[in-house]
C-alpha cells in the first residue's frame, strides 16, 4: 500500500483521532508557554540581561541569588500590597453591585432587555479604551471636576487626580468597578433567575416577603455559583495592568501606583533586568497557584 | 392599597435603573462629546458641542492642521491606518488559528478525553497566571528566534493567549449535544472526521460563532503582549493608543475620537454575540 | 359560615379562557375534590385561591373575607404543590419551621409546634436530612407538615398522589385520608384520578373546560351523573355507553342499536318529557352489570363473552350482546370462558339515558 493511503487510512482511525485532535494544541501551547517556561526557570537561576550582548544560554548560572534579591525588593513588596488592596477594594464592590443590579433586575418589566444591553456593554469595551475613557473623565478640566465636584464644592472642590497617588489609584479602581461590575451582574443574575419559581412560590406561601425570600431561598442556592464568580473576578483584578498602564503608567512619580503585572513589566522591558524579572515571575506564579489552590480546596470537598 | 405599593415599586426601579444607566453611560458619553468638539471646548463641561467638528476622525487617517481651526493643536504624528491593520490582521489570524485549534482540541476532550488532565490543568493555569509573568522569558525567546516585532510572532501568541478560552467555551458547545448521535454515525463506519464534519458543526454553529466573535474581541481589545512584541512593525491599535496618551496627552478630542473607533468593533461583535448565542442555544436544543 | 367561597371565577390567559365561570364553596372541616382531566382548570383555580394568580373576575372569600387583593403571603392558606417544591437546602425541620420563622415566633414554642406536626405526618426519622436528599413520599408529608404547622384556615393539595408510583399511591391515599379525618382544616383537593376523588373527598366537584360539571357527594356523582362526560368519567371501568334510537312501537319505549334492543317502558314518561330527540345514549356501568351461565332472570339477554380480564376476587367481561360490547364487572368464575354464552342482566335502578344532543341525563 503506498505510504499516503497508509496515512489517511490511520488518520482517519478513532485512535488516532484522538492523538491528533490535540496536536496543533500541543504544538501551540509548546511552543508559546512551555517553551519560555522553560527558559525563564533556567534564567533565574543566572545572572543576565537582555542587552548584555552575549546569548542567554551562554549566561553564568550563579543559583538563587535573584530569588534572595526578590525577597528583600521594597518595591516587589510595595507593589503587591497596593494590588493585594486593589483586589480587596474592588472585587467586594463589584459583587455588591452586581448583587444589587442583579436584584433590582429581577422579575418582568417594561424595557429590561434594553436596559440589560445598555447595562452590558461595558464588559465588551477594550480594556485600554475604558482606560482612555475615565483619563479622559478625571482630568482637571473633565467631566468629574467640571460636572460634579465644581457644582458641589466650588472651585476649590475641582482635584488634581493623577498628582496625588491615592487619588489616582481610586480613578483606576473606578475604572475597573465600572468596567466589571456588568460581569458580576451577569453572573448572579443568570444564578438568580435559575432558582426554581416553584420554591419562590412556596416560599411566598408560606408568608415569606420578597426581601426574605431573596435571603433564605435564593442566595442560599447559588451560594457556589457565587464563590466561583468571586475566584475568577479576583484572579482577573489580580493581574490588572491595562487601565494602570493606560492611566497613569505607574506613577504619579516613579511607582507610587505600580501593581504587580506593571512591575513584572517593567523589570522586563523597561529595566531590561531579564533574569531578575525571570525570578520574579516565576516566585509570582507559584504563589498565585498556591493561593489558588487554597481557595478552591472548600469547593472540591462534595461528596455528593 | 396593593395596587399603589406596586406603582410605589415600580417607580422605584425605575428610578434606580435611570440612575445606573446613567453611571454606565456617562463616559462614553463623554467621549462622544470630546470627539466632536473643538480644541477651545476640549476644557469645558458642556455636553453637547457648541460648534461640533469631525476633525478629530479625519485626523485620525490625514493629517489635519489646523485641528477645528487652532493652530495650537496640530494632528498626532502618525495616521492609525496602519495599527488599525494590523489589529484586523493580529485579531482575525489569531481568533481563526485559536477557534480551529481549539475546536479539535475541544472535542477531542470532550468526546474522547483526549489529552486527558493535563490539558484540562494546562488550560486552567494559563488562565490563572498573570500575562505580565510571561513577558520576560518570551522576550528572550522571540529575540532568539526572530519574532519580535513579526506578523507570526503576534498571531501566533494571540492564538496560544485565546486558546484556552476557545475551548473552554467550545467543549461546553460541544457537551450538549448528545453523543448518540455521533456514536450512532461511527458505528456506521464513518471516521471521526466526517462525523465532525456532518453532524458535529452543523449543530454546534451558533455556539462557534458567538465563541469565535467572544475570541475576536478578546484580540481586538490584547495590550499588554502587543505591547511587548511589536516596536514599529505590528503596533496593534491598543498600543498606539497607549503611546498617544503618554505623547499627546491634553489632545482630549482626538484621543475620544480614537477610542471611539477602537471600540465599535467590540460593540457591534457584542451585539452579534447576542443574537447568535439564542440561535445557538435552541439549535443545541433540537432533539 | 362556609370557610371558603369562590364566586364566578374566570382567567384568562391571552386568549385562553382557563376558567370560565366557576363558583363553589366548602364547609369547616369539609374536602371538596376539584375533578377533572388536564386543562380543564382546576389547578388554575387552586392558584387564584392561593393567590399566585389573579383572576379575570371574580371573588374569593375565605373565612368570610374577601381575599382578592391580598397577596399569598398574607392569605393564611396552605398550598402543597404537585412537585412538593421542598427547599432542597434546608433541613426536614427547618422546612417545617420555615413558615414560623418567617412570623418570629420564638425558638422553643417553634420547636413544640414543629415536633407536634412531625409526629401527625411520621417523618421524626429523618428530621435532619437536607431537603434534597428526600424520597417523594418523604417529600410530601414534610410540603403538608410544612403548610398544616401553621394552622391555616384552608389546606390546598394539586395532584399530592400524582408523583407517586401505584404501588405507594395506594398507601399513601390512606394515609392522606387518615390525616385529613385527624387534622380537620377544610381542604381543596386538585386531582385528575377520580379514584382518588372517591376516596378522598366529601364533596366533588368535576370539571371540564374551565366549567364546574356537577357537584355534589360522592354517591350523588356516582349515582346520578348529570351528563354525559361526568358518567363516562366516573368509575372504573367506565360507564358502558350505548348509542340508541328511542323507538316508540305498540305502546312500549324501546332502545335500539342495531340488532340489540332494550325496554324502557317504565320510564316513558320521563323520557317523553325530558328528551329533545329520538337519539339517545344508554347507560349501565359494568358493575351493575350481572352474568349468569343459566337464564336466571326472564329479562336477561344472551351474550357471547369476547374477553375476559381478572382482577382478583372480580372479573371484567367483554360481553357481545346483539351487535354492541358491554363490559360486566362480576365476580369471578373461572368456567367462563371466551367464546362462552352468559346470560347478562342490568340492575332495574342503575340505568341512565342520556340525550345524545345535549349530552343531558334523561334519567
Amino acid at each position: 500500500m503506498k505510504t499516503i493511503d497508509r496515512l489517511t487510512q490511520w488518520i482517519g482511525k478513532t485512535e488516532s483521532f484522538k492523538k491528533l485532535s490535540t496536536l496543533p494544541l500541543n504544538f501551540v501551547l509548546n511552543f508559546v508557554l512551555i517553551v519560555p517556561f522553560a527558559i525563564m526557570i533556567f534564567l533565574s537561576f543566572t545572572k543576565w540581561e537582555l542587552l548584555s550582548g552575549y546569548d542567554w544560554w551562554h549566561a553564568p548560572v550563579v543559583g538563587v541569588p535573584r530569588f534572595i534579591e526578590a525577597f528583600g525588593d521594597a518595591r516587589l513588596l510595595w507593589a503587591l500590597i497596593r494590588t493585594t488592596i486593589f483586589v480587596a477594594v474592588v472585587l467586594p464592590l463589584e459583587f455588591l453591585l452586581g448583587l444589587g443590579m442583579a436584584l433590582l433586575f429581577l422579575g418582568d418589566f417594561r424595557g429590561k432587555k434594553a436596559f440589560t444591553s445598555v447595562v452590558m456593554y461595558p464588559m465588551m469595551m477594550p480594556w485600554v479604551v475604558v482606560g482612555l475613557g475615565f483619563y479622559l473623565m478625571f482630568q482637571y478640566y473633565g467631566p468629574v471636576n467640571l460636572l460634579l465636584l465644581k457644582p458641589m464644592f466650588g472651585e476649590g472642590g475641582m482635584i488634581d487626580w493623577f498628582t496625588n497617588p491615592v487619588l489616582a489609584f481610586a480613578a483606576v479602581m473606578i475604572a475597573d468597578i465600572w468596567q466589571w461590575t456588568p460581569l458580576m451582574f451577569l453572573i448572579i443574575y443568570a444564578g438568580l433567575a435559575a432558582v426554581p419559581t416553584r420554591l419562590i412560590e412556596a416560599a411566598q406561601v408560606l408568608g415569606a416577603s420578597s426581601a426574605r425570600i431573596v435571603r433564605t431561598v435564593r442566595l442560599p442556592l447559588i451560594k457556589p455559583l457565587l464563590v466561583v464568580a468571586l475566584i475568577i473576578r479576583g484572579l482577573e483584578a489580580f493581574k490588572v495592568f491595562d487601565i494602570v498602564y493606560i492611566m497613569t503608567r505607574g506613577g504619579p512619580g516613579v511607582n507610587s501606583t505600580e501593581v504587580v503585572s506593571l512591575y513584572v513589566y517593567n523589570l522586563a522591558i523597561v529595566y531590561h533586568n531579564t533574569s531578575y524579572a525571570c525570578a520574579v515571575s516565576l516566585l509570582i506564579m507559584v504563589a498565585i497557584a498556591l493561593v489558588t489552590r487554597l481557595a478552591i480546596r472548600p469547593l472540591e470537598v462534595k461528596p455528593e | 392599597m396593593v395596587r399603589t405599593k406596586v406603582a410605589a415599586k415600580s417607580i422605584g426601579r425605575y428610578l434606580l435603573l435611570i440612575v445606573v444607566s446613567i453611571w454606565t453611560l456617562a463616559p462614553v458619553a463623554w467621549m462622544v462629546s470630546l470627539s466632536f468638539k473643538g480644541p477651545t471646548e476640549w476644557y469645558a463641561p458642556n455636553l453637547i458641542p457648541i460648534q461640533p467638528i469631525i476633525d478629530n476622525y479625519i485626523s485620525l487617517f490625514v493629517p489635519t492642521n489646523p485641528i477645528g481651526g487652532s493652530y495650537f493643536f496640530t494632528s498626532i504624528t502618525e495616521p492609525i491606518t496602519k495599527p488599525l491593520i494590523n489589529s484586523l490582521i493580529a485579531a482575525g489570524l489569531g481568533t481563526i488559528f485559536a477557534v480551529l485549534v481549539g475546536f479539535l482540541a475541544a472535542y477531542g476532550v470532550s468526546r474522547y478525553q483526549a489529552g486527558g488532565t493535563f490539558v484540562i490543568f494546562f488550560t486552567l493555569l494559563t488562565r490563572m497566571l498573570p500575562g505580565a509573568t510571561f513577558v520576560a522569558p518570551l522576550m528572550v525567546f522571540y529575540a532568539g528566534i526572530g519574532f519580535v516585532d513579526t506578523y507570526s510572532g503576534l498571531i501566533l501568541l494571540y492564538t496560544a493567549v485565546t486558546l484556552t478560552y476557545a475551548i473552554w467555551l467550545m467543549k461546553g458547545f460541544i457537551d450538549e449535544i448528545p453523543p448518540e448521535w455521533e456514536e450512532a454515525a461511527l458505528l456506521e463506519g464513518a471516521s471521526p472526521w466526517t462525523v465532525l464534519r456532518k453532524i458535529t458543526i452543523p449543530l454546534t454553529k451558533g455556539g462557534l460563532v458567538a465563541s469565535a466573535l467572544f475570541i475576536f474581541i478578546l484580540n481586538w481589545s490584547e495590550f499588554l503582549f502587543a505591547l511587548v512584541i511589536s516596536v514599529t512593525q505590528v503596533t496593534t491599535l491598543p498600543v498606539q493608543i497607549s503611546k498617544y496618551v503618554s505623547a499627546v496627552g491634553r489632545m482630549y478630542g482626538t484621543m475620544a475620537s480614537l477610542g471611539l473607533l477602537a471600540t465599535i468593533p467590540s460593540l457591534v461583535l457584542g451585539y452579534l454575540i447576542q443574537k447568535h448565542l439564542v440561535t445557538g442555544f435552541t439549535f443545541g436544543r433540537v432533539r | 359560615m362556609p370557610k371558603l367561597v369562590v364566586k364566578n371565577l374566570r382567567k384568562v390567559f391571552g386568549t385562553f379562557e382557563a376558567v370560565k365561570d366557576v363558583s363553589f364553596h366548602v364547609e369547616e372541616k369539609e374536602t371538596l375534590c376539584l375533578l377533572g382531566p388536564s386543562g380543564c382548570g382546576k389547578t388554575t383555580t387552586l392558584r387564584i385561591i392561593a393567590g399566585l394568580e389573579v383572576p379575570t373576575s371574580g371573588e374569593v372569600f375565605v373565612d368570610g373575607v374577601l381575599v382578592n387583593d391580598l397577596p399569598p403571603q398574607k392569605r393564611q392558606i396552605g398550598l402543597v404543590f404537585q412537585d412538593y417544591a421542598i427547599f432542597p437546602h434546608l433541613s426536614v425541620f427547618e422546612n417545617i419551621a420555615y413558615g414560623l420563622r418567617v412570623r418570629k415566633m420564638p425558638e422553643a414554642e417553634i420547636r413544640k409546634k414543629v415536633h407536634g406536626t412531625v409526629a401527625l405526618i411520621g417523618v421524626e426519622n429523618i428530621l435532619d436530612a437536607p431537603g434534597k436528599k428526600l424520597g417523594l413520599s418523604e417529600m410530601q408529608r414534610v410540603a403538608i407538615g410544612r403548610s398544616i404547622v401553621l394552622d391555616p384556615k384552608l389546606l390546598l393539595l394539586d395532584e399530592p398522589l400524582s408523583n407517586i408510583d401505584a404501588k405507594a399511591r395506594e398507601r399513601m391515599r390512606t394515609e392522606l385520608g387518615k390525616l385529613q379525618k385527624e387534622i380537620g382544616i377544610a381542604t381543596v383537593y386538585v386531582t385528575h384520578d377520580q379514584l382518588e376523588a372517591m376516596t378522598l373527598a366529601d364533596r366533588i366537584a368535576v370539571m371540564r373546560d374551565g366549567l364546574i360539571e356537577q357537584m355534589g357527594t360522592t354517591s350523588e356523582i356516582y349515582n346520578s351523573p348529570r351528563n354525559l362526560f361526568v358518567a363516562d368519567f366516573i368509575g372504573s371501568p367506565s360507564m358502558n355507553l350505548i348509542d340508541c334510537e328511542c323507538v316508540y312501537s305498540g305502546g312500549r319505549v324501546v332502545l335500539k342499536s342495531g340488532d340489540f334492543s332494550f325496554d324502557i317502558t317504565e320510564f316513558g314518561e320521563t323520557v317523553r318529557s325530558k328528551s329533545k330527540g329520538k337519539e339517545l345514549v344508554l347507560g349501565i356501568r359494568p358493575e351493575d352489570v350481572s352474568i349468569d351461565v343459566d337464564k336466571t332472570d326472564p329479562k336477561a339477554m344472551e351474550s357471547e363473552v369476547q374477553l375476559v380480564e381478572p382482577i382478583g376476587a372480580k372479573s371484567i367481561y367483554h360481553l357481545k350482546i346483539s351487535g354492541p360490547t358491554i363490559l360486566s364487572k362480576d365476580r369471578a368464575m373461572p368456567e367462563v370462558k371466551v367464546g362462552s354464552k352468559v346470560w347478562a342482566t342490568f340492575s332495574k335502578n342503575k340505568l341512565h339515558a342520556f340525550d345524545k344532543k345535549t349530552e343531558e341525563a334523561i334519567f
